[in-house]
């Protein structure tokens, strides 16, 4: 459509209460023109409520709003240049799929010519693949098409901010990929400033450039994928993304003759000598680990623990086993081809650079890793 | 019981219960086809042995049909003017939120319960005062004030049911708020339209009492009061009475059958989540 990129945002101290709960304390967040940024976090974090205050739905008790280089705190949503996809697509059930995505064009501030509108929906109907559908109301489509319509009608004015609101979350799992792909592709095309929100932490990893992970109406961190994989601020973040909770162990850190080990109830691990442990010595702390960090049967200098295995479940070309060492559990993968059994004791290795650890009153980081957090 | 006993049961308590409701009107519709010799004959018969038209002819002859437009044009504008202002009166109240807002639907319940008939006479003072008694305008006016907080209800109601987002999506597009509302909100409420409309026209169609305090002219009355011409103060002229009862009843019988269901669906709209 563009090959303008899209407007900058920036949230500067938004709060919004209902009554005494805190929907939204104090954000502050910028986002740059063209990126593609999620808002993460499980529901009634807040971050429904960022997007609603960006599209002007809300208004924030306190702070500023900037789209591009104006204030739009005290603008109404029809003003603010902004196209959103609903959950619920939000498609207009008394008109066509054609009078659906014309909408936009024919508000009064945007009047087009009629075959200027026509074109322009032609166009993209036929990028989205939707151009035989037209004529039909959005009841007699498929769900997959009726969240191609309103994305359609989100695309059509070739707005400078897209926001999307858990756009993908009514659709069966095979689509929900394919639309994520076709998503991404989308974004990379238009440029658009794109906020996008969900609870989905693999949605959120495959499309964005950054990523605001909420919690309780608090802006936990904000940073690349990976970033947030390897470096997560809190135990929150660090056990909120990845496909499967981390494996956390409570404890503390210990010297057992002359070296560190982690120490939780029956279990002690011991912990490679390299490491930065010894400032540790004493304190409470969390122990945690990826279920793709557990290797199982591999020597060398890491720690490792011997666990039982309680549970195994089959997940397509791998294995995810629970084994139980003293009262923690561990979850891990291996291969298809290793024999696992229920009852069978697994040497498991935790290799230093997948530790993390954490201060277990704070939740904030220590370790992360392997290396030690900025100021522990 | 077996089932055809039970389904014959129902259909015949069915039956019974039809019956006694229809009865008189279907009595009433023999009656206005008799002869004036046959209605006053006894014992009665239930089916006129030689049907006319007699009645009919003769209440058209003497001015009915007059009064059969005053009362549609009455009802007509009672339904323009209260579906317009509720229309506007209940958006607000089914979506924003305000100091007051649960004032005002109170409120609005508590005018609802107040009978009609208590309201006459300090409303025949407020017309008489502003000079619009024995006017279609004083009436209008009045049978929409008394109709207005039943319609804001119900279509306040409709409001709510119909799904938030699709008025944010229209914001967002670049919709205000009015246009919103006629875009996208009215033509979804049409079921809650309809209803709040047949509340409104059964109303201003039958009523008798305001429209005979306020009207005192001839050429101004509505159809109800003159029916009520053709009860003499010497005897009764069955015919005629009956024949124009029928023609009363006929287009809100024609409504209802039509609309019924948007009828209930007006009733219970809001009350259950669909």
């Amino acid at each position: 459509m563009t090959t303008e990129v899209g407007a900058p945002i920036e949230f500067r101290g938004v709060s919004k209460h209902y009554g005494q709960t805190v929907a939204l304390a104090s954000l502050d967040l910028r986002i740059e023109a063209g990126e593609f940024v999620s808002l993460l976090g499980p529901s009634g974090s807040g971050k429904t409520t960022t997007l609603n205050i960006l599209a002007g739905l809300l208004a924030p008790d306190a702070g500023t709003v900037t789209i591009g280089d104006c204030d739009v705190t005290h603008v109404g949503p029809d003003r603010r240049d902004i196209a959103m996809v609903f959950q619920s697509y939000a498609l207009y059930p008394h008109m066509t799929i054609a009078e659906n995505l014309a909408f936009p064009l024919r508000a009064r501030r945007r009047r087009q010519p009629a075959d200027a509108i026509a074109t322009k929906v032609r166009a993209v109907a036929d990028t989205l693949g939707i151009g035989h559908l037209l004529e039909r109301y959005p009841r007699e489509v498929s769900g997959g098409q009726q969240q191609r319509v309103a994305l359609g009608r989100a695309m059509v004015r070739d707005p400078k901010v897209f926001l999307l609101d858990e756009p993908l979350s009514n659709l069966d799992a095979r689509l929900r990929l394919r639309m994520r792909h076709d998503l991404k592709a989308l974004h990379q095309r238009l440029r658009s400033t794109a906020v996008y929100v969900t609870h989905d932490q693999g949605e959120a990893m495959s499309l964005s450039d950054r990523i605001a992970i909420y919690r309780s109406g608090v802006l936990q961190q904000f940073a690349s994928p990976i970033e947030i994989d390897r470096r997560p601020v809190n135990s929150f973040v660090a056990n909120f993304m990845g496909e499967r909770e981390m494996n956390m162990v409570t404890g503390e850190i210990a010297e057992d003759a002359g070296r560190a080990v982690f120490r939780g109830g029956a279990l002690t691990i011991a912990l490679d000598p390299a490491g930065p442990w010894t400032r540790l010595l004493g304190r409470k702390v969390t122990l945690g680990i990826r279920p793709e960090g557990v290797r199982v049967g591999e020597a060398g200098e890491s720690a490792t623990v011997d666990a039982r295995v309680r549970l195994i479940e089959h997940a397509g070309a791998e294995q995810i086993f629970f084994a139980e060492a003293g009262a923690a559990e561990f979850c891990g993968r291996v291969a298809t081809d290793v024999a696992v059994r229920a009852g069978d004791t697994l040497r498991l290795t935790l290799p230093r650079r997948e530790l993390y650890l954490f201060d277990t009153d704070s939740g904030a980081t220590l370790v992360h890793a392997g290396e030690p957090a900025g100021s522990p | 019981m077996p089932r055809s006993a039970r389904l014959l049961m129902r259909a015949l308590v069915s039956l019974a219960i039809a019956g006694a409701a229809l009865f008189p009107i279907l009595f009433g519709l023999a009656t206005s086809l008799k002869p004036s010799a046959e209605i006053a004959a006894y014992p009665p018969t239930l089916l006129p042995a030689a049907p006319t038209l007699a009645h009919y002819r003769e209440i058209f002859a003497s001015g009915t049909l007059g009064y059969v437009w005053n009362s549609l044009f009455v009802s007509v504008a009672t339904v323009v003017l209260c579906l317009g202002v509720g229309a506007l009166a209940a958006y607000p109240l089914a979506r924003f939120r305000f100091r007051g807002k649960s004032a005002i639907m109170v409120l609005i319940v508590v005018v609802m319960s107040v009978p009609v008939a208590s309201l006459l006479i300090p409303t025949y003072t407020l017309v008489a005062d502003v000079g619009l008694v024995n006017t279609h305008l004083g009436l209008i006016l009045v049978y929409s004030a008394y109709q207005l907080p039943i319609v804001i209800w119900i279509l306040a109601a409709y409001y709510q049911s119909l799904p938030e987002e699709l008025e944010w999506s229209a914001l967002i597009d670049g919709y205000s708020r009015l246009e919103t509302l006629w875009k996208i909100v009215l033509p979804l409420a049409r079921p809650g339209m309809i209803a709040a409309t047949l509340f409104v026209v059964t109303f201003a169609w039958n009523d008798f009492v305001v429209a005979v305090t306020l009207l005192s002219s001839e050429e101004k009355r509505t159809l109800p009061i003159g029916i009520y011409n053709f009860l003499g103060f010497y005897g009764r002229e069955w015919g005629p009475l009956l024949a124009s009862a029928m023609v009363a009843t006929l287009p809100i019988l024609v409504l209802f059958v039509f609309l019924q269901r948007y009828f209930l669906a007006g009733m219970t709209g809001g009350s259950v989540k669909g």
